[in-house]
C-alpha cells in the first residue's frame, strides 16, 4: 500500500510557483517547461493555482522582506506531504543581490527546503533535472540503476512517506484549522 | 492643436525670464533649476506650449544639506530637467499632480526613498519600501546604512475587507496564477463590474539602486542587468551608454550594430512571451503554447550569439563582450525567415478569431488624452495614438541608419496593444536582416578606464515596454554616487489602474497582460 | 485521454511516465489526493464543506447508472419510460451540490467560482432539456433505452434525422459541463481555483472525480440520444461485449470532439456566457424542435 502510495506521489507532482521577488529570468524558464520544446506535464506536473492542491512550491527570487511573510502563508496553506525547490541562485543564497537592503536572501532562512537548483537562470533542463532528482529521492529505483542523487539535495528533506493511518480517514476532523477565510488567498 | 516644433528652451526662456536658471546642453537639451513653487509655474508654461510633455522620471538626490529633485520631462522634440533643492530640515515641494496627473507614482517613490514630502501628494504608508519599514529612515540617503535597519514587527493581519454593501473588495494577491510576479491589487467590484483598483506594489523591492552605489561601475552592469530577466539587454544597454556618456567614449561601429542585433532579439523574445502570456490570460491556451514554440528558436539565437538563454549578459562599457562570428549569420537569418513565415498565420488569428476578438476588442480602451497626461510609454502608447519611440525620437547605437517604422494604433483597446506589438515583431525581423546585411568590421569594443569623471548623464532607450531612462552621477571615483532607473511599467501602471474602472472582472487579466507588466522593473 | 488529445493539439506529448503511455495518470492523480493531508478552514460550513462533493460524486455516479450501456442485457429493466427527464435532473442536483461545496468554503474566490458555476449551469439547463427532448421525439418515448434502441431499426441514428440538434446540443453540453469557451467558473488565472479553491486531499479528489464523471456523462448522453448507444455490428461471440464496445469508440469519439472544441477557442467572459445562453441557444433549442416536429409529422414518414 505504501509503495503504491508513493509511485502516486511520485508521477502526480502538482507544483504551485511562487515569485518571492524574482527578476522573472528564472520564472520565465518555468513556464518554459509547460511549453512543446519541454513539456514537463510528461512526468504528470500540473502548474495549480491554489496552494491547497499543490503538492510542491516552486520558489524563485530572493526573498525580499515584503514577501517573507506571504512565502510563510503559503507554505503553512500546503497541505501535508509538501516540498519546497528553491530554484535560482537568488532563491538559494540571494544571488546577485545578496546584501541589498530590500531582500532576506535565499528561501532558506524563511521556509524549509528540499531542494536546490542553481543557475541564474537555470536552463529548462537544469530545472527539469532537478524535478527528476527531487522525485527520484522520494522513490528511489532499484539498486542495479544506481543514479547519481543527492547532488541536488542538501538539507534533510521532510517526511517522504507519512504514515498511512494519517491520511486513511479524510473524513476526520481536520488536523490543523489555519487561516482565515478571506485571508487565505492574499 | 500643438506646435510639434516649439523650441520649448525658448518658451520658458520667454514666459519666466529671470525666475529661472538655463543651463543648455545639461541634463538633456537643458537643465532648468528653479525653487519650489516656481516649478509648478515651468511645468504650466510646457504643458500649455506642448500636448506631448510628459515626466519621465523623478531623480532624487542627497546633496549633504540639501535635498535635489529633477524632473526629468520629455515634449515632442526635446527633452530636459528641471530642478529643484530643497532643506534637508524641511524637505517640502508642492506637487504638480494636477498639472501633470502621470507624475503622481515618481512623487511617491522620492517620499520613500528620499523623504521629500510632496504637499498634496502624500501616502500614510510605505510606496515601494516594505510595510514593516520603519517610517522615517530613508534608505537612499547617504547617512542612512540601509543594511542595518532594524525592521518593524509585522503589522496585524487585515480584518477581512468590508463589504460595503454591494460592493466587494477582493485582493487579487501576491500569489496569483494571473501574476507571475507578486505585486497586491485591491480591486473593489459591484457584481462584476470594477469600481477602483488600488495597488500596492514594492514586493519587489529589492534595493538595487542603493546597491549599485557600493559596487564599481562594471559589477552594477550585472546587478543592472539583473532589474528584469525579460528585457535585461537593454536595461545594460542603457547604463553602458550612460556612462559611456560620462566617459565620452564612442563605441565603435561593428558594436553599436552588435548591440543593435542582441537588443532587437531581445524585443522579439519578449514580445513572443507577452503575445502567448496574453493568449493564457482569456484561457486561450493554445495559443500560448503555439507563440511559445515558436519563441524557442529566438532563446537558441540568444544563446548562440552570447551563451545563454535568459542572460546574454552581452554589453560591456564601451562595446559587446563577444564578436559575431560570420558562420552563425545564416542561422541567424534562417530562423528569422522561419519566423517571418509564422506571422500571418497569427495575424489572422487576431483578426478573426471570434472569441480572442470578443475577449480583446473594446476592452480596457486608453484614450489618446488619458494616454498623454498619464505620461505611457511604449506599445501601450503607440496604440493610444501617441507616437513616441526613441528609436526614432532620440536615435542611439545604430538606429539613426537603420530604416523601420513606428507603429502606431489609434483604438486603444487591448486588441490594439498586441497588435502593435505584433506589428513591432516584424520591424524587429527587419532590422536583424538589415544588421545582418550591413555588419561593419573593426573592433567591437574599447578599453575605458576603471574610475569615471565626475559629472552627470541622462540617457533613454526603447525597452519592449517603453522608454527606459537612467541617470548616473559620478563624483570621479571607481564607484558611482548615484545611479536611478525609471522603467516603462512604473510609467504605464495608472494606465491599469484608469482603464480597469468600469471593467468586468473577467476583463483584468487582459487588459493587465496587454500593458505588459513587469513588477520586477516597477520596484527594483 | 483527454489531457492527451488536448497536449497533442497543441504540440506536445502530455502526461507519459505514469503507465504505458501516461494511462494511468489519472489514477496517480487520484490516489495522490486521497493521501493527502485534509484542511478545513476555520469559518467553512463544515457540513456541507464535507458532504457536499460526496453527495455530487454519487448522484452523478447514480445517473451514470441508467444509461444502457451492453445492449439488451440487465440495464435494460432498470430504464423506465420517463428517465431521460431524471438523469437530467440528477445532473442539475450535481451541479447545485457542487455550487453548494464552493459557497461553502467562505472564500471569495470560492463564492465567485460558484456563483459563476450556478449562473451557468441554471441558464444552460433549458436549451439543454429541449435539445434532449428532440431524439425523445423522433422516438416517441422518455426512456433513454427506448430511444436508444429506436435508431437501431432501421439503423439510422439520430444524428442524420436531427443533425441541427445534435450541433446545438454538443454546444450546450460544452456548456453545461464548463469546458471551453465556457469554462469561465474553473479560469483559474481569475478566480484561482474557483469553487474548489478551499479543497485539498480527499474532498478534491471527489471534486474532480465529479466534474470527470459528469464529462463521461455528457459524452454518453450524447452517444446513446443520437449515435444510437451502444448498438453496432455484433460479428461474434457475446452481444453484450460487441455492445460495450461500440459504446466506447463512440464515447471517445465524442471525447475528441468536445476537447478538440475545448482546444480551440479562448474563453468568454460570463456575460457573453450568459447572453449565447439566452440570445442564441434558447431561441436555437426551440426552433430545433420545432423544426424536429415538423420533419418528423411530415416529411420522414415519406423518406424512410
Amino acid at each position: 500500500m505504501a509503495g503504491t502510495v508513493t509511485w502516486a506521489r511520485v508521477k502526480s507532482p502538482w507544483v504551485l510557483h511562487f515569485n518571492s521577488g524574482a527578476c522573472n529570468g528564472c520564472d520565465i524558464e518555468i513556464v518554459s517547461l509547460l511549453t512543446p520544446k519541454y513539456d514537463v506535464e510528461r512526468f504528470g506536473v500540473k502548474l495549480e493555482p491554489s496552494p491547497r492542491h499543490a503538492d510542491v512550491l516552486l520558489v524563485t527570487g530572493a526573498v525580499t522582506k515584503q514577501c517573507t511573510e506571504r512565502l510563510k502563508r503559503i507554505y503553512d496553506q500546503m497541505p501535508q506531504p509538501k516540498f519546497v525547490v528553491a530554484i535560482g541562485a537568488c532563491a538559494c543564497s540571494g544571488g546577485v543581490f545578496s546584501g541589498c537592503y530590500g531582500v532576506e536572501g535565499g528561501v532558506d532562512k524563511v521556509i524549509p527546503v528540499t531542494a536546490y537548483i542553481p543557475g541564474c537562470a537555470p536552463r529548462p533542463e537544469a530545472i527539469i533535472d532537478g524535478v527528476v532528482k527531487l522525485l527520484n529521492a522520494l522513490n528511489p529505483p532499484k539498486p542495479n540503476k544506481q543514479p547519481k542523487q543527492a547532488k541536488a539535495l542538501e538539507t534533510p528533506k521532510e517526511e517522504a512517506k507519512p504514515e498511512a493511518p494519517k491520511s486513511a480517514a479524510p473524513i476526520e476532523p481536520e488536523l490543523k484549522v489555519e487561516e482565515e477565510k478571506i485571508d487565505a488567498k492574499q | 492643436m500643438q506646435n510639434n516644433n516649439v523650441d520649448i528652451v525658448k518658451v520658458i526662456e520667454s514666459k519666466l525670464k529671470g525666475k529661472v536658471k538655463i543651463e543648455l546642453g545639461r541634463l538633456g537639451k537643458a537643465a532648468i533649476t528653479t525653487s519650489n513653487g516656481l516649478h509648478r509655474d515651468v511645468f504650466k508654461a510646457m504643458v500649455e506650449a506642448d500636448e506631448k510633455t510628459g515626466i519621465v522620471a523623478l531623480t532624487g538626490l542627497d546633496l549633504g544639506a540639501t535635498l535635489s529633485v529633477l524632473y526629468h520631462t520629455r515634449t515632442s522634440n526635446a527633452f530636459l530637467t528641471v530642478k529643484v533643492e530643497v532643506p534637508k530640515e524641511d524637505p517640502k515641494i508642492q506637487t504638480i499632480v494636477d498639472i501633470i496627473p502621470g507624475a503622481a507614482f515618481h512623487e511617491l517613490e522620492v517620499t520613500d526613498l528620499f523623504g521629500v514630502i510632496f504637499a498634496g501628494n502624500e501616502n500614510p504608508g510605505h510606496f515601494v519600501l516594505t510595510d514593516n519599514w520603519p517610517m522615517g529612515v530613508y534608505p537612499l540617503r547617504k547617512d542612512v546604512n540601509a543594511n542595518a535597519i532594524k525592521l518593524n514587527p509585522s503589522p496585524p493581519e487585515e480584518a477581512a475587507p468590508p463589504e460595503n454593501g454591494r460592493l466587494v473588495k477582493i485582493i487579487i494577491g501576491p500569489q496569483h496564477p494571473a501574476l507571475l510576479e507578486p505585486e497586491k491589487f485591491a480591486v473593489t467590484v459591484d457584481g462584476e463590474t470594477v469600481v477602483k483598483v488600488e495597488p500596492r506594489i514594492g514586493y519587489v523591492h529589492r534595493g538595487i539602486e542603493k546597491a549599485a552605489e557600493s559596487r564599481t561601475y562594471l559589477q552594477d552592469i550585472y546587478l543592472v542587468e539583473r532589474i528584469c530577466g525579460i528585457c535585461t539587454t537593454i536595461h545594460a544597454c542603457n547604463f553602458c551608454e550612460t556612462v559611456e556618456k560620462l566617459l565620452k567614449t564612442e563605441v565603435p561601429q561593428r558594436g553599436k550594430y552588435l548591440r543593435v542585433l542582441a537588443l532587437e532579439l531581445n524585443r522579439l523574445h519578449s514580445h513572443f512571451l507577452t503575445l502567448g502570456h496574453a493568449g493564457l490570460e482569456i484561457g486561450y491556451e493554445t495559443l500560448f503554447q503555439y507563440f511559445w514554440r515558436d519563441r524557442e528558436p529566438i532563446m537558441d539565437l540568444i544563446e548562440l550569439t552570447s551563451g545563454n538563454r535568459v542572460y546574454p549578459s552581452i554589453m560591456t562599457i564601451g562595446g559587446v563582450r563577444r564578436d559575431l562570428k560570420d558562420t552563425d549569420i545564416p542561422k541567424i537569418k534562417s530562423t528569422m525567415t522561419d519566423l517571418r513565415s509564422k506571422l500571418p498565420f497569427y495575424r489572422q488569428i487576431y483578426a478573426n478569431e471570434p472569441s480572442l476578438r470578443a475577449r480583446m476588442k473594446n476592452v480596457g480602451v486608453l484614450k489618446r488624452e488619458d494616454a498623454l497626461k498619464l505620461c505611457v510609454v511604449g506599445p501601450v502608447a503607440r496604440a493610444s495614438g501617441v507616437d513616441i519611440d526613441v528609436r526614432k525620437d532620440e536615435p542611439y547605437e545604430a538606429y539613426g541608419e537603420i530604416p523601420f517604422n513606428k507603429v502606431i494604433y489609434t483604438d486603444g483597446d487591448t486588441w490594439a496593444r498586441m497588435n502593435v506589438r505584433m506589428d513591432e515583431v516584424e520591424e524587429s525581423i527587419n532590422i536583424i536582416e538589415y544588421v545582418l546585411d550591413h555588419m561593419p568590421t573593426g573592433p567591437f569594443r574599447v578599453k575605458v578606464p576603471r574610475a569615471v569623471p565626475a559629472g552627470e548623464a541622462v540617457n533613454r532607450v526603447e525597452a519592449p515596454r517603453g522608454e527606459l531612462f537612467c541617470y548616473i552621477k559620478s563624483n570621479g571615483t571607481a564607484l558611482p554616487e548615484r545611479v536611478k532607473v525609471r522603467t516603462p511599467t512604473y510609467a504605464n501602471i495608472p494606465a491599469f489602474l484608469k482603464t480597469a474602472i468600469g471593467e468586468n472582472i473577467a476583463d483584468i487579466p487582459p487588459n493587465f497582460v496587454s500593458l505588459d507588466p513587469c513588477f520586477s522593473c516597477t520596484d527594483r | 485521454m483527454e489531457r492527451k488529445i488536448e497536449a497533442r493539439l497543441q504540440n506536445r506529448v502530455g502526461p507519459m511516465v505514469a503507465g504505458p503511455g501516461g494511462i494511468l495518470q489519472p489514477l496517480a492523480d487520484l490516489i495522490k489526493l486521497l493521501t493527502k493531508e485534509d484542511i478545513e478552514p476555520r469559518d467553512a460550513k463544515k457540513l456541507v464543506f464535507r458532504y457536499a462533493p460526496l453527495i455530487a460524486f454519487a448522484v452523478m455516479v447514480f445517473a451514470m447508472y441508467f444509461l444502457p450501456i451492453d445492449g439488451a442485457s440487465v440495464l435494460s429493466t432498470t430504464g423506465f419510460n420517463g428517465d431521460l427527464i431524471v438523469i437530467l435532473a440528477f445532473v442539475t442536483i450535481a451541479n447545485f451540490l457542487l455550487f453548494l461545496s464552493g459557497w461553502a468554503s467562505c472564500n471569495p474566490y470560492g463564492t465567485i467560482g460558484s456563483a459563476r458555476v450556478l449562473t451557468q449551469f441554471l441558464g444552460y439547463d433549458i436549451p439543454l432539456t429541449l435539445l434532449a427532448l428532440t431524439p425523445a421525439y423522433i422516438a416517441g418515448s422518455l426512456s433513454i433505452f427506448a430511444i436508444s434502441s429506436a435508431q437501431v431499426t432501421p439503423y439510422i441514428p439520430f444524428i442524420i434525422m436531427a443533425p441541427w440538434a445534435f450541433v446545438l446540443f454538443v454546444i450546450t453540453m460544452q456548456a453545461e459541463l464548463e469546458k471551453d469557451p465556457f469554462d469561465i467558473p474553473h479560469a483559474d488565472n481569475e478566480v484561482v481555483g474557483g469553487l474548489e479553491t478551499e479543497y485539498t486531499g480527499g474532498r478534491l479528489a471527489f471534486l474532480h472525480l465529479t466534474r470527470d464523471v459528469q464529462i463521461v456523462f455528457g459524452a454518453a448522453l450524447v452517444v446513446e440520444l443520437f449515435l444510437g448507444g451502444p448498438h453496432g455490428p455484433v460479428f461474434f461471440g457475446v452481444p453484450a461485449f460487441w455492445f460495450t464496445l461500440w459504446f466506447v469508440l463512440k464515447l471517445i469519439a465524442v471525447v475528441a470532439i468536445t476537447e478538440y472544441i475545448t482546444v480551440v477557442f479562448a474563453r468568454l467572459r460570463i456575460d457573453q456566457v450568459l447572453s449565447v445562453n439566452w440570445k442564441i441557444m434558447l431561441p436555437a433549442a426551440i426552433l430545433s424542435l420545432v423544426l424536429t416536429i415538423a420533419m418528423v409529422t411530415w416529411i420522414y414518414p415519406r423518406v424512410f
